[in-house]
């Protein structure tokens, strides 16, 4: 079980608060760009002409903002509150911890107007200019440093699990992010041919499986034993999943390009151990959900906590879901097709963005010492984020059943569009509902950090 | 086991390290260097024009990639490594939410992509691509070339044949209907011309046939069928205005040959993988009998009638006889 350090109110954790602000503001940001992409797949005459944010602008600029600016500082709002709390001991350097965040934001926002003006280098998830690629990578450098020296003034001998995914993501991410944004060929950011797809996709695999992921787990690792008051159900098993995580998750990213001519060999390894995934992602889920067996009454009435164990559920139908689209059979017919995108959304939104919203109303009353502006909010935000994401899954899951299965039995493409019409207006419906969650929880959160005084919970 | 500082930081640095060679190094080592058979180098304008193809996102809706399963655009050939020599960074793609553009190059003639460019409704009026006017008049010929380029070499041999088409298209446009009708008839083999739509006109094949012409014609051929749809100021030789085709012996046949297999070197694309034999022949009489004012339907000789006809008189078929 991870043990209390010492509460210390004086001295606010302005690192984790200032992250949960970034965190809380980009959610909103990015959840309005996914709102006009689908707004744009269903009326595409409906604000054209726009370049700045036209379809294929904006949805990168969704996508990075979700993945940089909204689930990765939320995530890291959490460590930087826990890692310090684990290790008995202050953050190495709070004033580097908020110039962290401060810069973080800039990064993100000059990324941004970097894909609206085009200036992007057109690779899934790595699309950010050089510039902005260097300030990525500066970030995450500055967190692995507060965070290792962190560790290195602890108190507590023992490193509990969630100190190991903590390091493990910003390390391994610092790395990854290089190689996969090319970072030594700054006007392109890419290789040549087909190496340059197996790289790319090697890098974007582990921005879930070496950031997004571990960044979760520890999270999942940290909160749901203190919000339950039990001790962790096995350390064997933390061990277990840890390195098995490690090892599986980073080199199955050619299961995106199952059906591209890349080596016959890295394809079977990535189907092989796709399907062995199920070892870091169980041996995770029996420790996690063994540990609070019994306790649902307790989750139940931790907002944070609420969010963190459903997310632990997402984790579970992404993983298993995942393993499946490995499969060559089954690729044949989700590939290229909206399925891919629910999954998507199943594992970002619904596994780390519901983790990351947990920490984020798991630290906050710890934060400010005061309970949150308003339960009631932060449980419609629940309600509506959980709602919508579940739609999304059932919605596009659907779409891409029709889609795929059309094709395979020789539809074209625009032969079906009118048949998907519908789907894609559900799924806009579902994107406001989430839009709303967002903007409920940045008020929520700007009220709890700045305007709460005295205000009861 | 004890997890120290050290423990974790040098595990995961050497288990990273371990696999990049593997799964990186490995395979980049071994790479494919070798140009496919339909592989050559891009013109410096088709480069500026796949600039322009990365920097607006074309790449969330369009793969470049053809597997063995395929039935759509450039199925007929499956992608090799080969392909890509040049392509830096790679644009494979990963969702269809429009088609794959592997061999997209060739596949129209530069007018359709224009027209489609300024608004993808002009052409295809069910689209949900976003329209790129903005980009203006300039840039969007910069594309062109590059989308013309796609396919390479294959791409070039279909070009060539565009241009070719199109002289001839031009040429018989100019010299006025009269021609230009003989023109696009005398393309099409002779066994087309002698057949007869074989399917009586009813009011329900009516009402297929105007939806098919709603999803797929409109933007090019009009709402009245006079060729003015938004498509038309971008194409040259303009959409056929169906009026004039009165009186010109223009057999059902013809009008399917003409849907089926467009008329490549115009901007009249082909249907055949769109539309199945119904689907064809309905929107056919759709246009001849609303538009051209003038059907051969279920005239003789029309063969053995289907099934599904209405109407049968067995005296009459063995007086007849
Ligand atoms: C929102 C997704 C979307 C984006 C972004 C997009 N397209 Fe499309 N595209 C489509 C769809 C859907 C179709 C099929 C319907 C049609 O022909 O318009 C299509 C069709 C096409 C076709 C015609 C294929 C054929 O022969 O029928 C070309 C060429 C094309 N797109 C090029 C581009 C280029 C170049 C860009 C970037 C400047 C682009 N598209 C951006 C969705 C998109
Ligand atoms: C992108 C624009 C475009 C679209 C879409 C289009 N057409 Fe055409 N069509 C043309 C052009 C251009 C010509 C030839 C004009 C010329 O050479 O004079 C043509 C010619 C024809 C002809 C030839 C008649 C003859 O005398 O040989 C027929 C028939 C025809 N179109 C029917 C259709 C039908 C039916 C559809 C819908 C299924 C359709 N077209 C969709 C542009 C289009
Ligand atoms: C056992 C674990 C998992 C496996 C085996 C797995 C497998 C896959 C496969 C095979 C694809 C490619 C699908 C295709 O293109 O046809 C894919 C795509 C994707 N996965 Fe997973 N997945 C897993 C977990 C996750 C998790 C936890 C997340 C998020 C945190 C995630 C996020 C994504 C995303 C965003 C894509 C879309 C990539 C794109 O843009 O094409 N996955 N996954």
């Amino acid at each position: 079980m991870p043990n209390h350090g010492p509460e210390n109110l004086s001295n606010r954790n302005r690192t984790a608060e200032a992250f949960t602000l970034t965190s809380a503001f980009w959610f909103a940001a990015a959840t309005s760009f996914g709102l006009i992409a689908a707004g744009y797949l269903i009326a595409p005459d409906f604000m054209a002409n726009i370049e700045y944010i036209h379809f294929g602008r904006i949805r990168p600029m969704h996508v990075n903002a979700v993945l940089f600016g909204f689930v990765t500082p939320g995530l890291l709002a959490a460590a930087f509150y826990y890692v310090p709390r684990l290790l008995r001991t202050r953050l190495f350097s709070q004033r580097l911890g908020v110039f962290n965040a401060v810069f973080w934001n800039i990064t993100i926002a000059y990324g941004m107007i970097a894909i609206s003006t085009g200036h992007t280098q057109a690779r899934e998830y790595a699309e950010f200019p050089w510039v902005v690629d260097i300030m990525v990578v500066v970030c995450f450098v500055l967190a692995v440093f507060n965070i290792l020296m962190t560790v290195r003034r602890r108190k507590e001998p023992i490193l509990y699990v969630s100190i190991w995914y903590v390091c493990a993501a910003v390390i391994l991410t610092s790395i990854t992010y290089c190689l996969g944004n090319v970072i030594w060929k700054p006007d392109t950011g890419a290789l040549q041919g087909i190496p340059d797809a197996i790289i790319l996709w090697f890098y974007g695999h582990n921005i879930f499986g070496l950031l997004l992921t571990p960044l979760a787990l520890g999270l999942a690792y940290y909160v749901l034993p203190i919000a339950t008051r039990s001790p962790l159900y096995s350390h064997t098993l933390s061990l277990l999943g840890f390195w098995s995580l490690i090892v599986v998750y980073t080199h199955i990213g050619a299961h995106h390009l199952l059906q591209v001519p890349v080596p016959t060999w890295l394809k079977t390894i990535s189907v092989v151990d796709s399907v062995a995934m199920v070892i870091p992602v169980m041996v995770f889920l029996i420790n996690i959900w063994y540990t609070v067996k019994g306790k649902l009454g307790e989750i139940h009435s931790d907002i944070g906590a609420k969010f963190v164990f459903t997310g632990t559920i997402y984790y579970f139908f992404v993983n298993i879901q995942g393993s499946m689209m490995a499969l060559p059979y089954v690729q044949r017919i989700t590939h290229f097709n909206n399925w891919v995108v629910g999954h998507a959304h199943i594992g970002v939104l619904g596994f780390a963005g519901l983790l990351a919203l947990g920490g984020l109303y798991y630290i906050l009353p710890k934060l400010t010492g005061r309970p949150l502006h308003s339960r009631f909010l932060a449980d419609m935000q629940y309600w509506l984020v959980l709602i919508g994401i579940t739609g999304f899954a059932i919605d596009l899951t659907t779409v891409g059943l029709i889609q795929g299965n059309a094709w395979y039995n020789g539809e074209t493409v625009y032969r079906i569009l009118p048949e998907i019409h519908p789907y894609y207006v559900l799924r806009a419906s579902l994107g406001v509902l989430i839009v709303i969650g967002a903007y409920t929880g940045l008020y929520n959160v700007i009220r709890t950090l700045y305007f709460n005084r005295g205000a009861k919970s | 086991m004890k997890m120290t500082p050290t423990v974790i930081i040098v595990g995961i640095l050497s288990l990273l390290t371990a696999i990049t060679l593997v799964v990186i190094y490995w395979p980049y080592t071994h790479r494919v260097t070798a140009p496919s058979e339909i592989f050559r180098n891009r013109s410096p304008e088709e480069e500026a024009g796949r600039k322009i193809y990365l920097a607006n996102g074309c790449v969330y809706c369009h793969s470049q990639s053809i597997r063995a399963f395929d039935w759509g655009h450039g199925a007929e050939r499956i992608a090799q490594a080969g392909d890509y020599l040049g392509d830096e960074p790679i644009v494979l793609g990963s969702e269809r939410t429009g088609v794959d553009l592997s061999q997209e190059g060739g596949e129209h003639p530069d007018d359709w992509h224009v027209a489609h460019f300024m608004n993808p409704r002009n052409t295809r009026p069910s689209s949900i691509m976003p329209p790129f006017e903005w980009l203006g008049m300039e840039r969007l010929t910069t594309l062109t070339r590059y989308i013309q380029s796609l396919g390479l070499k294959n791409a070039d041999d279909r070009m060539q044949r565009q241009r070719f088409f199109k002289q001839h298209a031009v040429r018989a446009f100019e010299a006025g209907p009269v021609e230009n009708v003989r023109w696009l008839a005398s393309e099409i083999p002779e066994g087309w011309h002698q057949i007869p739509n074989p399917y009586p006109t009813s009011e329900a094949s009516l009402q297929r046939g105007h939806k098919i012409y709603q999803f797929f014609c409109i933007g090019c051929h009009g709402p009245i069928g006079d060729g003015m749809g938004p498509a038309q100021p971008w194409i040259y030789p303009p959409p056929l205005n169906f009026t004039l085709l009165k009186g010109r012996k223009l057999s059902g046949g013809i009008l399917y040959y003409q849907i089926m297999n467009g008329i490549t070197g115009t901007a009249m694309p082909y249907f055949k993988r769109e539309l199945e034999s119904q689907k064809i022949w309905e929107v056919g009489n759709y246009v001849a009998v609303y538009f051209i004012n003038q059907s051969d339907a279920n005239q003789e000789p029309r063969g053995i009638d289907s099934s599904w006809e209405p109407g049968f008189n067995l005296k009459q078929k063995s007086a007849d006889d």
